[in-house]
C-alpha cells in the first residue's frame, strides 16, 4: 500500500512541478525553485516506489497481485529482478522510472542553457504526469493487493497446513475442465485469515512464475534498454514543443541533437538485442520477423534517424544565417515520441491480440481509453502546435535547394526513411481493420528503399553543402564507385547472390561503405571526434551486407538423427550422441557432434517440459564462426523402444508427446493427469495420484487408456489400464513427472504369447538445421553503428554548450 | 517548383503506390467464422480455440502436426501443420493458423498460439463451482 501512496504523491508532485514551470514560463518570480523542488520530490517518490516493488519481488511478497502473477520463489536473483518488467504494470513502472531519471538529467541540462528549462520541462513533466496516471492504483499500479478483486488461486500455490483447517471450507472451488482445485482469495477470506492470526503472505507461498520463454539472460537487459530509448524519445519532443511555444527555432536543434542521437542509439541497440534474443535463444530462426511488436519500435527509430540527418542540416546552415528544414525537424522530433506512444498503444491495448507473438492481452477498457487519451493529447499538442505556427513557419522558412547539394541529398534520404516508416506502420496497423500482410510485403517494399538509402548516403557525403560542380562530384566518386563495383562482383560470384534487386542492393551498400571508409580514413588522421557519422554509416553498410548474406541464401533442412549414426546435411556431418540433463534436471541438452572438413564442434540444443505451462520448450544452439553460423533448432525427440523384450511384453520409455508402436498398436503419450487436489494431498501426506493419458490406435480404432500411479506416504503403487476389446494391458513401471517421461509396459491381457515386433523406432532426434552465412555482420554492424552514435553524441554534446 | 518537393514527392508517391499494390497482393484477412474459411480459396488467418478433447496428433515421420480447432459458433476444423508442435501449444487459449482450406482440412503454414496466462489469467471465467 505504501507503494501506491508513493505513486500518488509522485503524481501530485508532478502536477505541482508542471504548474510551477508554467508559472515560471509566464514570468512569475520564485516559482522556478518550487518547480525544481517538485520535480526532485517526484523523482524521489518514483525511485522509492520502484525500490519497494523490487523489494516485494525479492522477498516474494505474494499478497501483491503483480508479485504473485509474474514471479516465483525458484527464480535466480537476476531473473527475479527482471520480473519487475515482465508484466504490464511493472513495465509501465519501469518506463515511468526511466523517464523520470532522464528528466532529472534534462533538468540539469536545460537549467544551464538560457531560458530553456521552464518550457522544456513543462512539456516533459506533462509526459511524466501521463505515465504516473497510468500506474496509479485505479489503472495499472503494480502495488495492488491480490484480494481486492476476488482471485482464484490454485491450491498448489498455497500453504497446505492452513488449507486443511476447518475455516477454509467454503473457499474451495474446482474446475471440472482441468480437474484442478482453487481457493477463492477475496476480502472475505482475508478477513477469515486475519481472525485466525494468519497473514496472506503466510497463506500464499508460491507465485505463478515467469514464462519460461522469458527466463534467460536477455530478459534482464533487452526490455530496460528499449525503455531507456522510449524514455529518451520524450526529450526531442519537449525541445520541439518548447521551440513552438517561444516561436524561435534556432536553439532547440543544437540543444536537442545529443539527446536525439542518444535516444536513437539506445533504441536501435535495444531493438537489435531483441533480434539477437530471438535468434540465439528463442529459436525463431532469424533476427527479424516483422512482428508487430518488433515493427512498432522500429518505426520511431527510423523516424529518429531521419530527424538526426535533417536536424544536422538545419544546425549547419543556421551558423551562416537561416536554417533549413525547420518544419521537417519539428515534425520529425515530435513524431518520434508520438510513434513511441502509438507503439505502446498497439502493443498494450490488446488490439493486436491475435497477430503478434508477444503482444499483451487486453488490459481493460479504462486502460485502453487512457492509452488513446495519452496518444491523442500528445498528437494534438505536437501537431496542433505546428499547425498553429504554420503560417509563420511557412513564410519565414522556405528555401529552394540545388539539385546537386548535400542538403537535398539528405532530405531525399530522410524522405526515403519516412516512406519506409509509413509502409511498416501501415502493415503493422492492418490487424486493427481485420487485415494482415505477408512478410513479403515488408521485404519487397523496403528493399528498393534500402537501395536508395545506400546510394543517397554515399552521394550526400560526396556532395558539398549548397552546390556542387558536377565534374568535381564525378572525380571524387571514382574510388568509391570502382571499389563498389569490384566488391559487388566479388560478392555476387563468391557469395552466390544472383537476384537482380539483391545485386543492386549490394552495389548501393558497397558504394556507401567505400565512400564512408574513404572519408573516415582521411578524417582519422585529423579530427577524430568528427568520425561518428562515418563510423555509424560503415556499421549500417556492414549490417546491410549481413542482411543480404542471410536473407538471400538462407538454407534450412529438417534432419532425423538416429543416435550414433552419422548423417550428412548441408555439407556438415552430424552425429547425435544422446542427451544429458542440465540445470539440475530441469532441462535436457541433446549433444550433436558436428564436423565439416577437419573442423568440429559439439552443438547442444535444449528441450524441456516447462511446468509453468505444461508445454515442450525448445532452445536452439549455434556453432558460430565468422563467415557462417550453423544453426540447429530442435524439433522433436523419440526415445525409441528399449531392446530387451521378453515374450509377451514390450517395455517402452516415452516422453510427453511421443508416439510409439508396441504390440501392433500406435501409442501416443499425450499428457499427465493429476486428478483431484494432487499437490495438496502430496504435501499433507494424503494419496497422490498421477495418471498417464495414452491414446491408442489399433486396427483402425482409437482408444484412450490411463494407467496411473498412487503415492501414499512415499509408497508407490502402479495401477494398469486395459483395453479388453483388443486384449491389451498398459502398465507403468516408472514415472518421472518433472522430466515428462514414463516407462510403460504393454502386454496381452490374457498373457497369451504374441510375436513382438522388433523395434522399428530407434532413438531419434529431429532438428531443423540451417546455415546463416555472415550473420555476424549483422551483429558487428550494429555494434559499429552504436560506436558511431556514441562518437557523434559526444561531439554534439560539446557543441550544444556553445 | 521547389526541388525538395519534386524529389520528396516522387519518392513518397512511388513507394506508397508500390505499397498499395503489394498490400493487395499480400493481404490476408482474419476469419473467425470457419464456415467462411471452408468456402474460400484464399489464404486466411483462421482464429479459434484448440479442441482439447480431441487432442492432437504428431506424425514425426512426415513431420506433421494435426489438431482440431473450433470457432465461436461451434464449427470444427481439422488443421494440419507441416512442422513441429509450437512451444506453449498446450496451454494456449486461442490459436491463429494461417493457410488454406483444401480437401476437407485446413493446411496451415503458420501457427500462432496465444496464452493469456503469460500475462494475465482470469480464472473467474474458467472456474465454475
Amino acid at each position: 500500500m505504501i507503494g501506491n501512496i508513493f505513486l500518488t504523491l509522485a503524481l501530485l508532485a508532478s502536477l505541482f512541478s508542471l504548474t510551477m514551470y508554467y508559472f515560471t514560463y509566464k514570468n512569475y518570480n520564485n516559482t522556478l525553485k518550487l518547480a525544481r523542488l517538485g520535480y526532485h520530490f517526484l523523482t524521489i517518490f518514483v525511485i522509492a516506489a520502484s525500490l519497494l516493488l523490487l523489494h516485494a519481488l525479492l522477498t516474494h511478497n505474494y499478497e501483491i497481485k503483480y508479485v504473485f502473477n509474474y514471479s516465483s520463489s525458484d527464480l535466480s536473483t537476476g531473473l527475479l529482478i527482471s520480473t519487475f518488467w515482465a508484466g504490464q504494470e511493472g513495465s509501465f513502472m519501469l518506463w515511468t522510472l526511466l523517464t523520470v531519471i532522464v528528466g532529472l538529467i534534462l533538468l540539469e541540462y536545460t537549467s544551464r542553457r538560457g531560458d530553456l528549462e521552464p518550457r522544456v520541462m513543462m512539456a516533459f513533466s506533462l509526459a511524466v504526469t501521463f505515465l504516473l496516471v497510468m500506474v496509479n492504483p485505479l489503472l495499472k499500479s503494480p502495488f495492488n493487493y491480490i484480494w481486492t478483486e476476488p482471485t482464484f488461486i490454485e491450491v498448489i500455490k498455497l500453504n497446505s497446513s492452513i488449507l486443511s483447517q476447518s475455516f477454509m471450507s467454503g473457499f474451495f472451488f474446482s474446475d471440472p475442465g482441468s480437474g484442478k482445485d482453487f481457493v477463492k482469495v477475496g476480502p472475505e477470506l482475508v478477513a477469515v485469515l486475519k481472525a485466525n492470526g494468519i497473514t496472506l503472505n503466510q497463506f500464499i507461498i508460491e507465485g505463478k512464475g515467469l514464462n519460461p520463454l522469458l527466463q534467460n539472460f536477455w530478459m534482464q537487459i533487452h526490455p530496460p534498454i528499449l525503455f531507456v530509448g522510449f524514455a529518451m524519445a520524450t526529450v526531442p519532443f519537449s525541445f520541439a514543443f518548447s521551440a513552438l511555444i517561444k516561436n524561435e527555432y534556432n536553439e532547440w536543434v543544437k540543444q536537442s541533437l545529443p539527446w536525439m542521437l542518444t535516444a536513437s542509439m539506445v533504441l536501435g541497440l535495444g531493438i537489435m538485442l531483441g533480434g539477437y534474443w530471438a535468434y540465439g535463444v528463442l529459436g525463431w530462426g532469424g533476427y527479424w520477423g516483422w512482428d508487430p511488436v518488433e515493427n512498432s519500435s522500429l518505426v520511431p527509430w527510423i523516424i529518429s534517424v531521419a530527424a538526426i540527418h535533417t536536424m544536422l542540416v538545419q544546425k549547419k546552415n543556421q551558423n551562416k544565417g537561416v536554417g533549413r528544414f525547420v518544419k521537417t525537424n519539428l515534425l520529425l522530433a515530435i513524431m518520434t515520441y508520438i510513434l513511441v506512444l502509438y507503439s505502446t498503444f498497439l502493443t498494450r491495448s490488446g488490439i493486436l491480440g491475435d497477430s503478434s507473438v508477444h503482444s499483451f492481452v487486453s488490459p481493460g477498457a479504462m486502460v485502453y481509453l487512457f492509452l488513446v487519451l495519452f496518444l491523442g493529447s500528445f498528437t494534438l499538442l505536437g501537431i496542433g502546435g505546428i499547425a498553429y505556427r504554420w503560417k509563420y513557419l511557412n513564410q519565414k522558412f522556405n528555401f529552394e535547394e540545388n539539385v546537386l547539394s548535400r542538403e537535398l541529398a539528405l532530405f531525399t534520404g530522410s524522405v526515403a526513411l519516412i516512406a519506409s516508416a509509413i509502409i511498416i506502420l501501415i502493415g503493422t496497423s492492418a490487424p486493427i481493420f481485420g487485415q494482415s500482410v505477408e512478410l513479403k510485403f515488408y521485404n519487397e517494399s523496403n528493399l528498393p528503399i534500402a537501395i536508395i538509402i545506400g546510394v543517397v548516403n554515399g552521394l550526400s557525403l560526396l556532395l558539398k553543402w549548397k552546390q556542387t560542380n558536377g565534374k568535381s562530384l564525378l572525380q571524387s566518386s571514382y574510388f568509391a564507385l570502382g571499389a563498389a563495383v569490384v566488391s559487388t562482383v566479388l560478392i555476387a560470384i563468391f557469395g552466390d547472390v544472383s537476384n537482380f534487386m539483391l545485386v543492386l542492393f549490394t552495389l548501393s551498400t558497397s558504394f556507401s561503405l567505400w565512400v564512408n571508409i574513404e572519408i573516415a580514413y582521411k578524417i582519422f588522421k585529423g579530427k577524430k571526434s568528427y568520425l561518428g557519422a562515418y563510423v555509424a554509416h560503415v556499421g549500417l553498410a556492414l549490417f546491410f551486407l549481413g542482411v543480404i548474406a542471410t536473407g538471400g541464401t538462407s538454407d534450412t533442412k529438417q534432419i532425423n538423427l538416429v543416435k550414433g549414426e552419422t548423417v550428412s546435411a548441408l555439407g556438415y556431418n552430424l552425429t547425435f550422441n544422446g542427451y544429458r540433463s542440465i540445470e539440475g534436471g530441469k532441462k535436457y541438452a541433446f549433444d550433436i557432434d558436428v564436423k565439416i572438413g577437419d573442423q568440429g564442434s559439439v552443438i547442444s540444443p535444449v528441450m524441456y517440459v516447462a511446468e509453468f505451462n505444461n508445454s515442450l520448450m525448445r532452445e536452439p544452439d549455434i556453432w558460430s564462426k565468422f563467415t557462417r553460423d550453423f544453426y540447429i533448432a530442435p524439433v522433436g525427440y523419440n526415445s525409441g523402444e528399449e531392446t530387451h523384450q521378453s515374450g509377451n511384453t514390450t517395455p517402452i520409455k516415452m516422453l510427453k508427446g511421443d508416439t510409439q508402436e508396441a504390440m501392433g498398436a500406435k501409442i501416443t503419450f499425450t499428457n499427465f493427469n493429476l486428478p483431484g487436489s494432487g499437490a495438496e494431498a502430496m504435501m499433507s501426506g494424503g494419496v497422490f495420484k498421477v495418471a498417464a493419458a495414452l491414446q491408442v490406435e489399433i486396427n483402425g480404432k482409437t482408444f484412450s487408456a490411463e494407467p496411473y500411479l498412487e503415492i501414499q506416504n512415499g509408497e508407490r503403487k502402479y495401477f494398469p489400464a486395459t483395453i479388453e476389446e483388443e486384449n491389451l494391458k498398459f502398465e507403468l513401471t516408472s514415472v518421472e513427472a518433472s522430466a515428462g517421461s514414463i516407462h510403460l509396459q504393454v502386454s496381452n491381457l490374457d498373457g497369451s504369447s504374441q510375436t513382438v515386433s522388433t523395434p522399428k523406432v530407434k532413438e531419434t532426434l529431429t532438428v531443423d538445421a540451417s546455415i546463416k552465412p555472415f550473420i555476424n555482420l549483422v551483429w558487428l554492424g550494429t555494434l559499429i553503428m552504436v560506436l558511431g552514435y556514441i562518437i557523434s553524441a559526444m561531439r554534439r554534446t560539446k557543441e550544444s554548450q556553445s | 517548383m521547389n526541388n525538395k518537393y519534386i524529389f520528396g514527392g516522387f519518392i513518397i508517391v512511388v513507394f506508397l503506390g508500390m505499397m498499395a499494390y503489394l498490400f493487395t497482393q499480400t493481404n490476408i484477412a482474419y476469419e473467425n467464422d470457419f464456415k467462411n474459411v471452408m468456402n474460400t480459396e484464399n489464404t486466411v488467418k483462421a482464429t479459434g480455440a484448440w479442441v482439447k478433447a480431441k487432442n492432437y496428433h504428431i506424425d514425426s515421420d512426415k513431420n506433421l502436426f494435426s489438431f482440431y480447432m473450433v470457432d465461436n459458433h461451434g464449427t470444427e476444423l481439422k488443421v494440419i501443420y507441416k512442422g513441429a508442435i509450437p512451444n506453449n501449444f498446450e496451454s494456449s487459449t486461442s490459436v491463429v493458423v494461417t493457410g488454406k482450406f483444401q480437401k476437407g482440412v485446413f493446411i496451415a503454414s503458420d501457427i500462432l498460439t496465444k496464452c493469456p496466462s503469460k500475462y494475465e489469467e482470469q480464472f473467474d471465467e474458467e472456474t465454475k463451482s
